[in-house]
């Protein structure tokens, strides 16, 4: 029996689910891309209040852009660490459910891509549910055939956890900074 | 029972927690990614950011072992809410939420410079209050009237350009000492003469003692320190550092006992990064015994960006019965200091 506290801010959403047992008792998003951090305290206090008492936390540990992405993992991270149950990663891109028949794909076989800013996406390639390309990020023109406007479900980050263990933010980008030495 | 409150600073490049109980400190343990931006001759904001989340949870669980405390005992979470670098503080803000939610405790969203200033309570058991306050750092120069820590600063002036530890960064990037540059042109100081070269105090006409008595510039002095080095290939880096220096402790000191003087409150305390700088020390306890004013300095390492004075601002709005904030809050970059206590 595990009650899961399942967060995920990787994309323009802020999204916060309860699982037990694989049962979904709680799963809220609030639409807004630099909303995070108002909208994580938020959704978790109601989350809490409507379910029963998690015993693990699951967080989406991106790709995502930064600034949303580190409001929820350090929230997250936190929030276990205050009620001594553990955290456990995993990769958000996995955890986007393609349902086959709404996307009228062809074959089990697709890649999904999210919003990364500077005109980029952050994307996978999946065939029969396991990821086989990426994450990476490129510009759309780039990827091949993508679904996007798609978003991490709660039920999958929750299966993830017991396949996956991300330690460290999935970033994929280094900062933009130019060392004074290399500088013209 | 005194309060016992866990601060989390996250406004800059320090990853800080602090733990008080009152005005006890328990622990202040710093992070700092202060390596990772020196080749970038500043701070480096999604750096700091990054350093801040892979900080975070080692450094709450260090100070809590050295507080020899559970976390479960915390009676508030306190953060800073601003200013500061946006990405840096939602960090922060951000685990002090989770920790608090955690723990079902309440939340104080926090003034990074209230907090400079709040600090002095875990040095001194008298009343601080009023004071005039001198917060000078590298992202900060201003001048506070402080009436109650809790609940009301009154700003007297502030620089018009760059703060004073800006201007040491940038004055010694030129001379090229390293990064951070206030400790490294303190050091350099002591090897050259503060007379030797006499560089510009700005805003201090008796035009600018008018209508902006209590306002800093550092801009000029930059400038003119800059054209200095161009013009004098074999400058001597210790006088240059040592007559740089004075310009800029002059001109604080000046405007700060200018401002007790005109407000007719005989006690001031310096604070900030800057309030470590030697020579800005030494001279302030001259000058304060001089026209008999109170002066109150926090030890070094409690100057700089550090968790316990979070935690200390924390207690003390606590022990004032001062309410906590809602559970969601934004960080604000621009936090202005008459916000001492974010709602």
């Amino acid at each position: 029996m595990t009650i899961s506290l399942a967060i995920d801010t990787a994309t323009s959403r802020t999204i916060v689910g309860i699982v037990n047992n694989g049962k979904v008792e709680f799963e809220q998003f609030h639409e807004g891309a630099t909303d995070h951090g108002k909208a994580i305290s938020e959704l978790v206090a109601k989350a809490l209040k409507a379910t029963a008492i998690p015993d693990q936390v699951v967080i989406g540990m991106g790709p995502g852009p930064f600034t949303g992405l580190r409001v929820g993992i350090t929230f997250a991270q936190s929030f276990a660490l205050a009620r001594s149950i553990p955290w456990v990663g995993v990769c958000s891109l996995d955890a986007i459910r393609i349902d086959s028949t709404t996307n009228n794909l062809k074959a089990d076989e697709y890649t999904v891509a999210t919003d990364a800013r500077r005109k980029q996406m952050y994307w996978a390639s999946y065939k029969a549910g396991v990821r086989i390309k990426g994450p990476d990020v490129d510009k759309p023109e780039e990827i091949d055939e993508f679904i996007t406007n798609v978003f991490p479900d709660v039920r999958k980050l929750v299966e993830l956890s017991s396949m996956q263990n991300v330690r460290e933010p999935i970033y994929l980008h280094s900062p933009d900074a130019i060392p004074t030495a290399e500088r013209t | 029972m005194q309060p016992l409150v866990l601060g989390i600073e996250t406004s800059c490049d320090e990853t800080a927690i602090g733990i008080v109980r009152g005005r006890t400190l328990l622990a202040n343990e710093i992070a700092s990614s202060v390596d990772e931006h020196a080749r970038f001759g500043g701070v480096v904001p999604e750096i700091a950011a990054r350093a801040h989340l892979e900080a975070m949870l080692p450094s709450i669980e260090r100070a809590v072992k050295t507080a020899n405390i559970s976390l479960r005992d915390i009676d508030a979470v306190a953060v800073t809410a601003g200013p500061g670098l946006i990405g840096a503080l939602l960090v922060g803000v951000a685990s002090a939420s989770g920790l608090a939610q955690g723990l079902g405790r309440p939340l104080y969203g926090v003034n990074h410079l209230a907090s400079h200033i709040s600090v002095d309570c875990l040095t001194h058991s008298d009343p601080l209050e009023p004071v005039i306050a001198l917060l000078v750092s590298g992202g900060h120069s201003s001048l506070l009237q402080v009436d109650d820590i809790t609940s009301s600063i009154t700003k007297l002036g502030a620089t018009m350009d760059d703060a004073a530890g800006e201007a040491f960064d940038k004055i010694a990037r030129i001379m090229g000492v390293g990064f951070p540059g206030g400790p490294a042109i303190d050091l350099l100081a002591k090897t050259g003469s503060a007379t030797a070269i006499d560089f510009p105090r700005g805003l201090t006409t008796s035009n600018d003692w008018q209508s902006r008595p209590f306002d800093f510039s550092f801009s000029g002095l930059k400038t003119a320190v800059a054209r200095y080095l161009e013009s004098t290939p074999d400058y001597a880096k210790g006088d240059v550092a040592a007559s740089f220096q004075e310009a800029v402790v002059d001109v604080l000191l000046l405007k700060a006992l200018a401002a007790c003087k005109q407000t007719g409150i005989n006690s001031l305390v310096i604070a900030g990064g800057v309030a470590a700088n030697s020579r800005l020390r030494h001279l302030a306890e001259q000058r304060c015994e001089k026209v008999g004013i109170q002066l109150r300095i926090p030890a070094p390492a409690l100057c700089t960006d550090n968790g316990a004075m979070v935690a200390a601002l924390g207690s003390l709005l606590v022990s004032a019965g001062r309410a906590p904030a809602a559970h969601a809050f934004d960080a604000d970059s621009s936090l202005p200091v008459t916000s001492i206590n974010l709602r």
